[in-house]
């Protein structure tokens, strides 16, 4: 096969419609805005499951938060008839996402299960991928982290400390998505359950907001969440296709 | 018609003088320099290799800063260099002659500049080989789909294209210099004159591959300009996701380069006492160069606010009111002061050739040159899609201190660089000049002039 | 009705883990006491490298009893989750729960006994042993009790229950003291009151959320801090995604709009100290309607009138339409809760309000009833003489004691009232009178600072422990807590501290027991053998290796069917009382309204870097205290966010930034609780203030407890300025529809924007 020959199949092969239809998962989550009290626990539990630092005081004061997960909060109208909204926002795992194309050396990448993945190790810190993000969920590492000892006894052996200089991001906890697959390969599954995945942030949700699944098995909680009529996506103009669907928040007066 | 009063002799004997006698003034101007680079550039840098991107002021979401601002700043002063170098040699512009050499030293260290400012501003520095298609192993390549790669390989093109252009053409020169030097220089430049004797076969081999290096180079630097651009223009980021990025950013770079090109002439001009070889003419010429730049520059600019006005959609029309009213609307309205307003001052003949009014201008031009990139880069991400998002970029004093620092890198090389290449054409002025009879002071207007003369 | 529940549970039981009984459940698996670190050459049976263990345990971050269960590699402690077999919090946590770990793992915990060697507060501390510490308090709790002055300690804990405080009463009893409190700055008294005083209820019911469709919530931050914050959650959860037609609605009545507030479908801003008026005038317009048909509608046609829906409307400041409208929901929707908290159960006529809440809850028909309130079974265990948490007056009371210098010693468990309890109850000063001050807590917080000795307690993750959750669920229930990890520091569990106690004090007969381990099992055998016909026979080994794997055991009884009647001399009482705030409103022109931080809780959380930079949940804040106005008041006096303000009442003042809240009436200004420590470790140290400082000791007129809602301040802008860490931008979508939301009524067609999501059927 010829040089041209080789590009162009793999070409064919990546850009085919239906590529990742050979695959079992396209991991996808509803966030339920009418159940959303933005009370900050799936934020607190991705902190604790992946090791996302404690930036400080006056890393804050500068604007560099770093949580995977955070609330946005939207008001509306002027008192008395003022009203808030929350909007748990997290990376989207585009299908089409923008970050992936300006990594100059591919650190963020589309995985087959439809994952906007993030290899820390291969991240040079450009933060492109930050700009092109239209969400603005990617963080980056300004400085090397600290946790006071023992705090750093609680960090997730099964999770990376990043290092200053790279991008990070919400992985939909990619660590608990191995070990349900690891676990239905040692049952001798194909598949995993539905359910059987929850990461940290849907754990713990106290509303149930938030669902976590396949959307390439159609009897999926998730698969029948976005089936939902409420169901959409934000910014859904910028054609990201993105994997977090959300449910419109019910508008009924008191 | 130009330099009246000069001999081949003189000129030859001024450049070589140049780089062969060196004042005290020069070394303080280099010392100073050299420890500025260290002082504002290296340590700051240090730091922050130390410490994280954190010693800058960047954050979420403004996650490019004042290295980028200073990244697309120098690529677009090494603009006007070369590239007009090779536009002027190919529309056979008598006056470039004697400004060409040092326009295109400022294309090579404003790139080589630029290029560190690329390792300033990645947060691993160390991996940054990574971002090169390099075989490897692991069958690890960079991402082709990247405009930041693009931009990797167009540097890299230009900055090559560029060096041997510059060489090429100083090649001549080298020998002459050789010709007139002893000791260690002399070997030096027996080295780089490459055997050159000035045969005619060689002369006619140079100006071959010169003019086709020139050719070849007008659309490099077009699209070198053009694919920094696109590291913007092809993001999603409402006010940098527009068309009009490319040519914009061609035109911004040539309008600053050529500003630095006035205020590099001038400063040759007057320090190193070229008086007699960058004229008015060169400031009259380079003038209405800017002028016509500075209207194309402005006419893009309006456009910009007008599509970004008539979208009629929130995030366009968002990031357009914080451009003008928001946190940076002072630098904003610096910025057309200096890069709009003031240059119509041009028009006026007078001004064109009075030497510190354009200095002036010239510096102001690339002030308000250095904030336009500065605000590109500021402004628009602090105004994206998702308002709870929004935010404000302070840059630190590291960043600023990395700026100066860049200047004074810059300067430094420039002041190694007129020690060893002479920094006007020493050929190429003599092809300006008359032919020299026994009686220069006598000689009669006109006689014999335009005809063009080698060694 | 509590059927629906026992079910339920069986269910959730049932799923995914063994069942060993109807009665009891398995969930994961059991930590064996673990006595050192890991000894890597000989692993325990349960430890594989690599390998996560879970352990089932119970959560104390604060009174709502939540089952969390551990996930714990090499020995350590990784992740807390929420225990998905306990009914209460059924797998889910909230941030503070989340947090957890942090308490654990804080790199301020005391980490051995020490003595004051200086002055009180001074921190000169030197550390010494275990045995000296025990000794000297066994030596003068000895004296005292064969004096027979035992009345002279105090003891005084955070809100513990279970075994833990079965432990610490009878230790008090056999002192002869019957100071034993236990002071919760959130504990809902007035709550207990008028339950009490309308049902003749002793504890709290159940409030049925999950089934509720039209929730009338009075200032109870049910979803922040009330009571049981993770259970209502769900239940708010499930209301609302019951499906369309029947999605539950919720209405929030309050001054200052909390996260119950804008999850909220409505919500009502009514003025501070009326919501029992408002109640009053709903229940009014059932009555009117004809809508109640029961006992006695006479007397309440009466006890009603004043609180016609002009009236009501006049007092409120509510428009006579919303009333009609709220009252007009309430009585129609399929099922209807009212329920009432925060600062409106804390005003001086707290609980008229929350009687007034009952009223309604009654007259709509809401009482036993799914969807409506439901009264709980009294808990499977209870200490041996009560130890209900204690309100305010009793703190007051031992303060006045403590300054006359009626007490020789305090044991201070965990409790921190110098940070908890207004300045002007004198605490500080009370203290200093104190001769001995002992404290078990695990951090140096600002009371604990004054302790002469400290004998630091393990963290609830390092010790043996059992909860019996107070709301129940409609059933009797009980957790048990055991160590997840060795023991970090040189601590020891406060259970056995205060057993060891007892031993050394010879009161080894009365209080036999020789740790805490010991106990629970004496005390589970009991419930085994009381009642537990389902369990396996003979043999509580099994059932309470099966407790102790399942974090949780229930006991599913059919709910108690509390008959009552409504006294008619309680229906004849019932009225509401005007507000009396302290501070006159020429001078003092803001009421403050205080409410407890959703991620500091009381202030309890300040330490944990987790909860301090979890941003506020509804102006996204970190690190920092600040002042809630609204926008117009701000306007009118010239102040930005940022801008600091002097916040003065009657008692003091405090300085923190101003920050426009769309949601807080005009002459309200509000402040969160939970910072402003001097002490309590490196992340909560000098940060912000404490409102709770300059409360006015105003006072709920039946009950004692603090009407801390009653403070009226005056504010003075300083002229200088702080930033505010915020960590959100703007707050407003600009048209750009980033929160989308649709009518109730279901759309016609199908949205587009999901179908193009391709979903590919799965090959078998
Ligand atoms: N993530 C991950 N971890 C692993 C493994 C894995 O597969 N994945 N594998 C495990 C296994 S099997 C092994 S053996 C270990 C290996 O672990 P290491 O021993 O840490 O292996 P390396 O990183 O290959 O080499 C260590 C260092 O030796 C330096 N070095 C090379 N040659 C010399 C020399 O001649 N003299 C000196 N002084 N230094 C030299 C190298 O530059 C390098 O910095 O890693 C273990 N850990
Ligand atoms: N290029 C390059 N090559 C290297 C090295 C390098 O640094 N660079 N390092 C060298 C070194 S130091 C080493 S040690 C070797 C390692 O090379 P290998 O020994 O090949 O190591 P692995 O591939 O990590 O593991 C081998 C297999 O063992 C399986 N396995 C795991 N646990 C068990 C078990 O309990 N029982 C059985 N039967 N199988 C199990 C794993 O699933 C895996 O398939 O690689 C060597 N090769
Ligand atoms: S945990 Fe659930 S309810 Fe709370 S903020 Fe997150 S998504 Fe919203
Ligand atoms: S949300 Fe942002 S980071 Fe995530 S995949 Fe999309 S573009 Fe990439
Ligand atoms: S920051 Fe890292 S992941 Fe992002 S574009 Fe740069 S190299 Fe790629
Ligand atoms: S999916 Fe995992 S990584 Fe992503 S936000 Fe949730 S907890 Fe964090
Ligand atoms: S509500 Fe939160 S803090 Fe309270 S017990 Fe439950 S998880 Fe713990």
């Amino acid at each position: 096969m010829s040089f041209f020959e080789r590009f162009t199949s793999k070409w064919e092969k990546y850009r085919k419609p239906g590529y990742y239809d050979e695959f079992d998962y396209a991991w996808t989550m509803t966030v339920d805005l009418d159940s959303c009290t933005g009370c900050g626990a799936c934020v607190t539990a991705c902190q604790a499951e992946n090791n996302i630092p404690i930036v400080g005081e006056k890393q804050l004061a500068k604007g560099r938060e770093m949580q995977w997960i955070r609330i946005e909060r939207y008001w509306e109208g002027a008192y008395p008839n003022a009203r808030l909204s929350f909007i748990p926002m997290l990376c989207q795992h585009c299908d089409a996402a923008p970050c992936e194309t300006v990594c100059p050396v591919s650190a963020t990448y589309h995985n087959q299960d439809g994952l906007n993945t993030q290899v820390y190790n291969r991240c040079i810190g450009t933060r492109s991928c930050a700009v092109y993000c239209p969400y603005e969920v990617r963080y980056f590492n300004y400085n090397n982290h600290h946790w006071d000892t023992p705090l750093d006894q609680q960090l997730n052996p099964d999770v990376t400390v990043r290092e200053k200089g790279v991008m990070e991001k919400c992985t939909f906890c990619i660590q608990r998505i191995r070990q349900a697959k690891d676990h239905a390969k040692d049952d001798g599954r194909r598949r995993v359950r539905d359910g059987e995945v929850q990461p940290a942030c849907v754990q713990t949700c106290p509303t149930e907001a938030l669902v976590f699944g396949n959307r390439k098995d159609p009897d999926s909680q998730v698969s029948k969440k976005m089936n939902d009529p409420r169901a959409y996506r934000v910014l859904d103009e910028l054609n990201t296709r993105s994997s977090v669907v959300y449910l419109k928040k019910v508008d009924a007066n008191g | 018609m130009l330099m009246d009063k000069l001999q081949y002799a003189d000129v030859n004997n001024d450049i070589v003088r140049s780089l062969t006698v060196t004042g005290k003034r020069y070394y303080i101007t280099l010392g100073i320099s050299a420890s500025l680079t260290l002082l504002c550039f290296f340590f700051p840098w240090f730091y922050q290799l130390y410490y994280g991107i954190g010693a800058a002021g960047m954050n979420h979401p403004g996650v490019w800063g004042t290295y980028l601002a200073s990244f697309i700043f120098w690529i677009g002063l090494s603009h006007s260099g070369t590239l007009l170098s090779c536009v002027l040699h190919l529309t056979n512009s008598e006056w470039r002659k004697a400004m060409y050499r040092s326009a295109e030293a400022m294309t090579l260290f404003s790139l080589m500049v630029a290029a560190t400012m690329v390792m300033v501003h990645v947060g691993r520095p160390w991996f940054i080989h990574w971002a090169a298609p390099y075989p490897n192993q692991m069958g690890m390549w960079p991402n082709f789909r990247s405009p930041l790669l693009f931009d990797v390989m167009a540097i890299a093109t230009y900055l090559t294209g560029s060096s041997i252009f510059i060489y090429m053409g100083s090649i001549p020169d080298f020998a002459a210099v050789r010709d007139r030097t002893t000791g260690w220089r002399h070997h030096m430049y027996v080295l780089m004159s490459l055997g050159w004797r000035g045969t005619d076969t060689q002369w006619h081999r140079l100006n071959w591959a010169y003019t086709f290096l020139a050719v070849l180079i007008i659309p490099l630097a077009v699209s070198v300009h053009s694919i920094v651009s696109w590291d913007f223009a092809m993001s999603i980021v409402p006010s940098l996701h527009q068309t009009i990025f490319a040519p914009y950013f061609v035109v911004g770079a040539i309008y600053s380069g050529t500003a630095g090109i006035v205020t590099v002439m001038f400063v040759l001009r007057k320090y190193m006492n070229f008086e007699q070889y960058i004229t008015k003419v060169h400031f009259d010429n380079l003038g209405k160069l800017l002028l016509v730049l500075s209207l194309i520059w402005t006419y893009i600019n309006m456009l910009e606010l007008f599509t970004a006005w008539y979208s009629g959609t929130s995030t366009e029309y968002e990031a357009l009111k914080y451009k003008l009213f928001g946190y940076y609307a002072p630098l904003y309205w610096e910025m057309i002061l200096f890069c709009a307003v003031a240059p119509l001052l041009l028009i006026s003949k007078r001004f064109r050739t009075s030497y510190v009014p354009m200095l002036i201008l010239s510096i102001a031009v690339n002030i308000g040159m250095y904030t336009e990139r500065f605000l590109i880069v500021g402004t628009s991400l602090s105004r994206q899609y998702l308002p709870d998002a929004w935010g404000v970029y302070v840059p630190s004093l590291v960043e600023i201190s990395i700026l100066f620092g860049s200047l004074a890198m810059f300067t430094t090389m420039f002041l190694i660089f007129v020690k060893i290449f002479p920094s006007v054409s020493i050929y190429e002025v003599k092809e300006t000049m008359h032919v020299p009879t026994k009686r220069p002071a006598n000689r009669p207007d006109g006689e014999g002039a335009a005809q063009w003369q080698t060694t | 009705m509590a059927n629906i529940d026992r079910r339920d549970f069986i269910k959730l039981v049932g799923a995914g883990s063994v069942s060993a009984g109807a009665g009891f459940v398995l969930a994961q698996s059991i930590k064996h006491p673990v006595e050192h670190l890991i000894p890597y050459p000989v692993p325990p049976e349960d430890f594989s490298p690599g390998i996560a263990t879970w352990y089932n345990s119970v959560c104390s971050m604060c009174t709502a009893g939540c089952g969390i269960t551990v996930r714990t590699r090499e020995g350590r402690a990784k992740k807390i989750e929420g225990n998905p077999s306990h009914p209460v919090n059924q797998g889910r946590l909230c941030a503070l729960g989340q947090a957890g770990l942090q308490v654990l793992y804080n790199p301020d915990r005391l980490i051995a006994p020490m003595m004051q060697t200086g002055d009180r507060g001074s921190n000169s501390f030197v550390q010494t042993t275990w045995d000296d510490g025990m000794s000297r308090v066994a030596e003068r709790l000895t004296a005292l009790r064969e004096a027979g002055r035992g009345d002279r300690v105090c003891f005084l804990s955070d809100g513990t229950r279970g075994h833990l405080a079965d432990v610490f009463s009878r230790f008090m009893e056999q002192l002869g003291s019957d100071r034993l409190i236990n002071y919760d700055f959130a504990h809902p008294g007035t709550l207990y009151a008028a339950n009490q005083h309308f049902f003749g209820a002793q504890y709290l019911p159940y409030y049925d959320l999950q089934n509720t469709r039209y929730l009338l919530s009075f200032g109870a931050d049910y979803l922040g801090n009330w009571i049981s914050p993770v259970h209502h959650g769900l239940g708010f959860g499930r209301s609302r995604d019951a499906g369309r037609g029947s999605r539950g609605r919720f209405v929030q009545v309050e001054p200052r709009m909390s996260i119950s507030g804008a999850a909220a479908d409505e919500w009502i801003p009514a003025r501070p100290g009326t919501e029992g008026v408002l109640a009053l005038g709903l229940a009014q317009h059932i009555l009117a309607s004809g809508a109640y048909a029961g006992e006695d509608l006479d007397s309440w046609t009466t006890a009603l009138e004043p609180y016609s829906i002009e009236a009501v409307a006049e007092q409120t400041g509510l428009t006579e339409d919303t009333i009609g409208r709220l009252a007009q929901n309430f009585m129609y929707s399929e099922a209807s809760l009212a329920i009432g908290g925060g600062a409106a159960a804390n005003h001086s006529n707290g609980v008229d309000t929350l009687v007034a809440i009952n009223a309604l809850n009654y007259l709509a028909g809401n009482v036993g009833k799914s969807g409506g309130l439901m009264f709980n079974p009294a808990p499977a265990f209870e200490p041996k003489t009560k130890t209900r948490p204690a309100g305010y007056q009793a703190m007051a009371k031992f303060a006045r004691d403590a300054a006359q210098g009626r007490i020789d010693v305090l044991i201070l468990n965990q409790a921190n009232p110098l940070h908890t309890l207004p300045a002007a109850t004198g605490l500080r000063e009370a203290l200093e009178k104190i001769p001995m001050i002992v404290s078990l807590s695990s951090f140096a917080d600002e009371t604990t600072a004054l302790a002469d000795l400290v004998l630091p307690s393990h963290t609830y993750l390092e010790s043996w422990g059992d909860d019996f959750p107070e709301p129940g669920v409609g059933f009797q229930l009980g957790s048990v807590s055991q160590p997840v990890v060795s023991p970090l520091y040189n601590t020891r569990a406060t259970g056995d501290i205060i057993l060891e106690l007892a031993h050394r004090m010879g009161l080894s007969e009365a209080i036999p027991w020789s740790n805490m381990e010991h106990r629970l099992k004496d005390g589970w055998q009991e419930l085994y053998e009381s009642g537990s016909e389902d369990a396996p026979e003979n043999d509580f080994e099994a059932f309470w290796m099966s407790v102790v794997e399942a974090g949780v055991w229930g006991k599913p009884t059919d709910a108690e069917t509390l008959t009552f009647s409504v006294n008619r001399e309680v229906i004849e009482t019932i009225g509401m009382a005007a507000p009396e705030f302290a501070g006159d409103s020429e001078s003092y022109p803001f009421l403050l309204h205080p409410y407890l931080s959703n991620s500091l809780h009381d202030g309890r959380g300040a330490n944990l870097p987790w909860m301090q930079e979890l941003p506020d949940a509804m102006t996204s804040v970190v690190y920092g205290s600040w002042v809630e106005m609204n926008p117009a008041t701000a306007r009118t006096l010239g102040l930005e966010e940022g801008d600091l303000v002097e916040v003065t009442s009657t008692e003091g003042s405090i300085t923190a930034p101003i920050l426009i809240f769309p949601a807080i009436m005009p002459d309200v200004i509000a402040m969160p609780i939970g910072q402003g420590h001097t002490e309590y470790g490196r992340y909560a140290k000098d940060r912000g203030v404490n409102p709770i400082q300059i409360l006015a000791p105003k006072l709920e007129s039946k009950t004692g407890d603090l009407a801390w809602g009653a403070t009226r301040v005056a504010l003075v802008a300083t002229g200088r300025q702080a930033k505010l860490v915020k960590t959100g931008g703007v707050s407003r979508e600009l048209g750009r529809d980033i929160i989308q939301t649709t009518g109730s009524a279901a759309p016609a067609e199908h949205h587009a924007a999901v179908t193009s999501i391709p979903i590919k059927v799965m090959p078998s």
